[in-house]
């Protein structure tokens, strides 16, 4: 600062004396630029610079006979430079004489020698640097295929030659030196150089005349030359690898064994290709990779364009998706599971990225095992009756899941480019359940149902896609596109079912359930084709037309095979038994056109769509008889869409489309699931598609000047033919079974709002929002249409405080209620609350030590109920960053300070109230230790760069 | 020659996002180089966005190559940018959309100290000349590439006042580069360097540089990319 001052202060002493002096005499600079033929380079262009630094203080242009003249200029030293077309620039010192008049006469050119003009500047487009007589070329400028040495690159530059055994000659003459970033190369043989450096490596390549090596030795110009090359290395020629390992521990306290996480990654890549490896095992609920973990992993192949094969309009899923199936891709999840769990991941990813040619390939494996006990508490109500449920449940699952995938992607030319994506998941899980469950009955009868569930399974599931995409050469913007897809899943399950039930109280007969002793098989194929088609055309200025065609066929097989089991006896049960196979073909023709203009996108399109579905079944595949299903189904839909940009970074959209959703395999196939003796699922062969008319309009705006943010947002849909789960409770038994079946007049209508605004600017920011959602579902209920109405308000607020760099502290409070209605039951009518309050507090202490704290306090409440539930959790860590390169942290956490970590929650449907509560690891302390090649930064501030 | 001096040039204007989010002081290495390794090809299939530059030897208009949608057939809108000079009258005024204003920037011409160098090379058919200056309000390095025989001080963005027509512009390396693609010469309208009716907040050169230091500021104290909201 004093410095600067001081500065400051020369400077204005400096300006004084200049305005002190006497005004500088002016002069007129004058000359004539001619070529070595003394012939006039008309027009050229006339600098004159500060020979200092090159500046530019003034600037003509020379007449048609050459000639210039810069007049009444200041006395002072300046340099000339005349530029022309094709010759090298002229320079020249220009020093006062104290003339009036300087006449400097022709000044003589020298022509660029052409071979270089032409190829090089002209041809290669490569910026041509003159330094006196040093000439530089552009490496990037001349093409080598990737691997090539500098000897190959040298080989394509104008002027240089290489011969047989790599000796170099330049402009005619050796080359006696070669040197890198101006340092001589493995001593004095230039061979040695061009031989061993990668010409991806060198960015520039100067050859020029330099003092020989005596002459620099001794400092006496001996006037004798050498040719040499320098080759400049790439800055930035990107080449890394970085590594990560985090390992964390604690004891066993107050019930809960010694915990341990690990976790480590590895990366190495250049301009071209990335490989990774990744690597976690823990016995702390973590179960997936963080995003941030994914996005290293998978690199350039974390998020693709291009990916989809199903063209048409979006949003409108012909997308077929079993609930239950882990899906094909590399599970993300930042989130705790609940129970006890222990976890294990690994896996590797290469990725080869060049413009013209994309691959990637990836392992992963990863496998879970869950301790989970759960008790469940239910209040039933039938027609005539009710009844309480007390489930005690104890299962243990083991779920190993390794995933491949494949991609590629090809530009063949500018027109054509080919993409093919495979993802493919080989799992294998098995699962052991012990369950209680009590029936009460209002008149005391007891139904006591003790099962054990043992069942193993194996999956396999891939999708393979190839999507062609070419631009037409008639017209820019029209396109076309083809796709064919080829998807199979397989399910191969074994069950082993063993139920009794005992009973006290006033039990009849007919309340009485069968015990069951089991073995169940059910083996599952469904595979898929698909085809899809896309043309566009851009038929006017503003207008494009889309055109579309989707084609599938599906195929499911399902072989159920249950056999009781007892008494010595093992014989097929032909009620539960099941063969199935189907076939769901679906075409799709649709068209839309859009208008784009300054912004605004307006669409409206419609599709017509038939499905057809084909299916028999039977007790088992030899059966002499079929139960055929012969449906089809044919509806059109509308799609209508806008988007408008607006001045000043406002957002308007809105839409109507029809969302179609085919039944699920599982949800057709008319299998009976009695996994659970008292809850028995079923499928329904009569399923239609389920259609949803959807209606959305939002509106956001932002203001970067003063950081204010709004958005308001509307959404609706009305369900035709909604897939639904109504329920059937057998008064006797007390069997409930589960049915799907298509419902009409199913709606919800739902509003997001928020506004945003910095309460002091980038130090405290208030953001506030608010909701609503209303809905209503009807369902059959021991065979009466129940409607329940559903309807939700909440409201947050969020403050994020960043007063300092070492202080950052975030705020939230959510508060949510909501009230269900049934139109058969309105006594049953309630309302819940769910708030949720938290806090988060980061400081950063002197000698790079932070202290990390949060806490989150969840607040449940029914009042008809009686239920108010308050869980403060409270999480702290202390670290310190270790080491001048900080590469290195350790620390120490404590999650759930206060021991009260349990998942607990309360759900009400028409006909009945369960809590459920989960037993779920609680307080734990761990010290971790954390290794980043790349440098560890403590997390203050929440990531929106 | 003389007819070498009024005309169009259509440039190409691109930015190295990811290069410009790896000089963000706030962001650890870790952080730039995950993005960096996810976004690559994303970032290698922007094509940048056209720009188009009407010029006389007295006066230029530079703003968007056309408001029509892009190839694909959807339209983005972009916000409002004309950067309109006068050599003559050494007058420019700009009308530039950004940080949620429109704001006329009313000043005298105002060139920078270009300092020029001996590198000559080849953009869309015209040799160039290389010549270099600094922003100092953005603290950008700027290397503007301008043509021997086009003898007109116009150039893309804000940047002029060389002693030929800029036909490429280079920010920091690479970080932005708008490059001339089309040079055609021929006489242009009144209509053609005649700015819109817009209504904006009047300022000159000092104010402008105030924004844009304030929001630059504001945005690193924010650990926010102050060039997600002004323009690189």
């Amino acid at each position: 600062m004093k410095n600067l001052f001081l500065l400051a202060v020369l400077c204005l002493l400096t300006a004084a004396l200049y305005a002190q002096s006497p005004p500088p005499a002016r002069f007129t600079l004058q000359g004539r630029a001619v070529d070595t033929a003394a012939a006039p380079l008309a027009e050229s262009t006339v600098m004159l610079l500060n020979p200092k630094d090159s500046s530019l203080v003034n600037f003509t242009r020379a007449n048609t006979t050459g000639a210039f003249a810069f007049k009444n200029i200041k006395t002072g030293t300046y340099t000339l430079k005349i530029s022309f077309v094709g010759f090298i620039p002229y320079n020249q010192l220009i020093k006062p004489t104290g003339e009036a008049v300087m006449d400097l006469g022709a000044l003589k050119m020298k022509p660029i020698t052409k071979e270089l003009f032409e190829v090089v500047v002209k041809t290669a487009k490569a910026p041509l640097t003159i330094k006196g007589d040093t000439i530089e070329y552009n490496a990037s400028s001349f093409k080598v295929p990737p691997g090539s040495t500098v000897e190959d690159l040298l080989r394509k530059l104008p002027g240089v030659q290489v011969d047989q055994d790599g000796n170099i000659k330049a402009q005619g003459q050796d080359v006696k030196r070669v040197t890198v970033d101006g340092k001589n190369f493995f001593g004095n043989d230039p061979k040695q150089a061009t031989k061993n450096l990668q010409a991806e490596a060198i960015t520039k390549v100067q050859v020029f005349n330099d003092k020989t090596e005596q002459a620099k030795l001794t400092g006496i110009d001996d006037g004798k030359k050498e040719k040499t090359v320098n080759l400049e290395l790439k800055e930035e020629f990107k080449k890394g690898g970085f590594g990560k390992v985090t390992a964390a521990a604690g004891p066993a306290s107050n019930n809960v064994s010694a915990r341990a996480e690990a976790k480590g990654s590895y990366n190495k890549f250049n301009a071209k290709h990335q490989f990774s490896l990744v690597g976690l095992g823990n016995n702390t609920n973590q179960q997936g990779l963080s995003r941030d973990d994914y996005q290293d992993f998978r690199g350039s192949n974390a998020y693709n364009a291009n990916q989809n094969a199903d063209f048409g309009f979006s949003g409108n899923y012909f997308y077929f998706s079993d609930s239950g199936d882990e899906g094909l891709g590399i599970p993300v999840s930042g989130r705790q599971g609940v129970g006890f769990s222990n976890n294990a991941a690994a896996g590797a990813n290469y990725n080869y990225d060049t413009k013209q040619k994309k691959v990637s390939g990836s392992y992963y494996y990863n496998q879970t095992r869950i301790d989970l006990n759960a008790r469940r508490n239910r209040d039933n109500t039938l027609p005539q009756d009710q009844y309480k449920t007390d489930e005690t449940s104890n299962q243990i699952n083991f779920n190993g899941n390794h995933r491949a995938s494949l991609r590629y992607e090809k530009e063949i030319d500018s027109l054509n480019t080919l993409v093919f994506i495979n993802n493919s998941r080989y799992g294998v899980g098995n699962a052991q359940l012990f369950r209680k469950q009590l029936l009460t009955r209002s008149n005391g009868a007891i139904t006591d149902n003790e099962s054990v569930n043992n069942s193993e399974q194996k999956q396999f599931a891939m999708s393979n896609s190839l999507i062609y995409r070419h631009k037409m050469r008639s017209k820019k913007g029209r396109s076309f596109a083809a796709s064919a897809t080829y998807e199979v899943n397989t399910n191969d399950a074994t069950l082993n079912l063993d139920s009794r039930n005992t009973y006290t109280g006033p039990i009849s007969a007919g309340n009485r359930l069968p015990d069951i002793h089991q073995d169940q098989r059910n083996d599952i194929i469904r595979s898929e084709y698909k085809a899809s088609l896309q043309y566009v055309e851009p038929f006017a200025k503003r207008y494009t037309w889309e055109t579309f065609f989707n084609f599938s066929l599906r195929n499911d097989e399902v072989d159920h095979d249950v056999f009781n089991r007892g008494d010595s006896r093992y014989i097929r049960n032909d009620t539960l038994s099941l063969y199935y196979k189907n076939n769901y073909v679906y075409n799709r023709l649709g068209s839309s056109v859009r208008y784009s203009y300054k912004g605004l996108n307006i669409s409206a399109g419609l599709a017509g769509q038939r499905f057809t579905l084909n299916g028999e079944f039977a007790p088992d595949q030899t059966a002499a008889t079929f139960q055929n299903i012969n449906r089809v189904f044919t509806t059109v839909i509308p799609n209508v869409g806008l988007n408008y940009s607006m001045k000043n970074n406002r957002y308007l959209g809105a839409g109507y489309n029809v969302n179609v959703q085919i039944p699920t395999s599982r949800d057709l196939q008319p299998v009976i699931n009695n996994s659970n003796p008292l809850f028995i699922n079923q499928g329904n062969p009569d399923l239609l598609p389920q259609l949803g008319h959807n209606l959305n309009a939002y509106f956001n705006y932002f203001n970067p000047g003063n950081f204010i943010n709004a958005y308001i947002s509307l959404y609706g849909t009305k369900f035709v033919n909604q897939i639904v789960y109504s329920q059937n409770t057998d008064p006797q038994t007390l069997v409930t079974v589960i049915k799907p079946e298509n419902f009409s007049g199913g709606q919800n209508l739902g509003s997001y709002i928020g506004f945003g605004f910095p309460l002091k600017k980038t130090k405290a920011t208030l953001d506030l929002n608010g909701g609503f959602n209303l809905g209503n579902n009807p369902s059959r209920i021991n065979g009466v249409i129940n409607d329940t109405k559903v309807r939700g308000y909440n409201l947050g607020a969020r403050l994020s405080l960043t007063p300092v760099e070492w202080l950052t502290f975030y705020g939230n409070a959510n508060v949510n209620v909501t009230n269900n209605e049934f139109s058969i039951n309105p006594n049953r009518n309630q309302s819940f609350t769910n708030n949720n309050f938290s806090g988060e507090l980061t400081l950063k202490l002197p000698h790079e030590f932070y202290i990390n704290s949060n806490l989150n306090y969840r607040v449940n409440r029914n009042e008809q109920l009686n239920f108010d539930l308050r869980i403060p959790i409270w999480n702290a860590s202390v670290y310190h960053i270790l080491g001048k390169a900080k590469r290195a942290e350790i620390r120490l956490t404590a999650i759930d300070m206060l021991n009260r970590n349990v998942s607990v929650s309360l759900n009400r449907g028409v006909n009945y109230t369960q809590s459920e509560t989960i037993e779920t690891l609680a307080r734990y302390f761990t010290i971790g230790f954390t290794y980043n090649m790349r440098g560890v930064q403590a997390k203050m501030r929440r990531d929106g760069y | 020659m003389a007819q070498k001096t009024e005309g169009v040039v259509t440039y190409v204007r691109k930015e190295q996002w990811l290069k410009i989010i790896n000089r963000l002081p706030f962001l650890s290495q870790e952080q730039k180089d995950r993005e960096s390794q996810t976004w690559k090809n994303w970032a290698e299939k922007d094509k940048g966005i056209k720009m188009k530059m009407a010029f006389s030897p007295n006066e230029s208009l530079y703003t968007y190559f056309s408001d029509e949608p892009e190839e694909g057939g959807y339209s983005w809108r972009k916000s409002e940018y004309y950067i309109y000079r006068n050599f003559e009258k050494e007058k420019k005024t700009d009308i530039i959309e950004m940080l949620g204003k429109t704001y006329i920037i009313d000043d005298s011409l105002n060139a920078p100290v270009w300092k020029i160098g001996n590198q000559i090379k080849e953009v869309a058919g015209y040799i160039c000349m290389k010549a270099e200056t600094e922003d100092p309000i953005k603290k950008q390095k700027i290397t503007a590439w301008f043509a021997q025989d086009i003898p007109v001080p116009a150039g893309p963005e804000r940047v002029n006042s060389l002693p030929g027509l800029i036909l490429e512009l280079d920010v920091n390396d690479g970080d932005m580069v708008i490059e001339a693609t089309n040079v055609t010469f021929k006489p242009v309208t009144p209509d053609d360097l005649k700015l819109p009716k817009t209504k904006g907040k009047k300022i000159n050169d000092k104010v402008y540089d105030a924004v844009i230091q304030q929001n630059i500021a504001e945005s690193m104290t924010a650990h926010r990319n102050p060039f997600w909201t002004v323009r690189y």
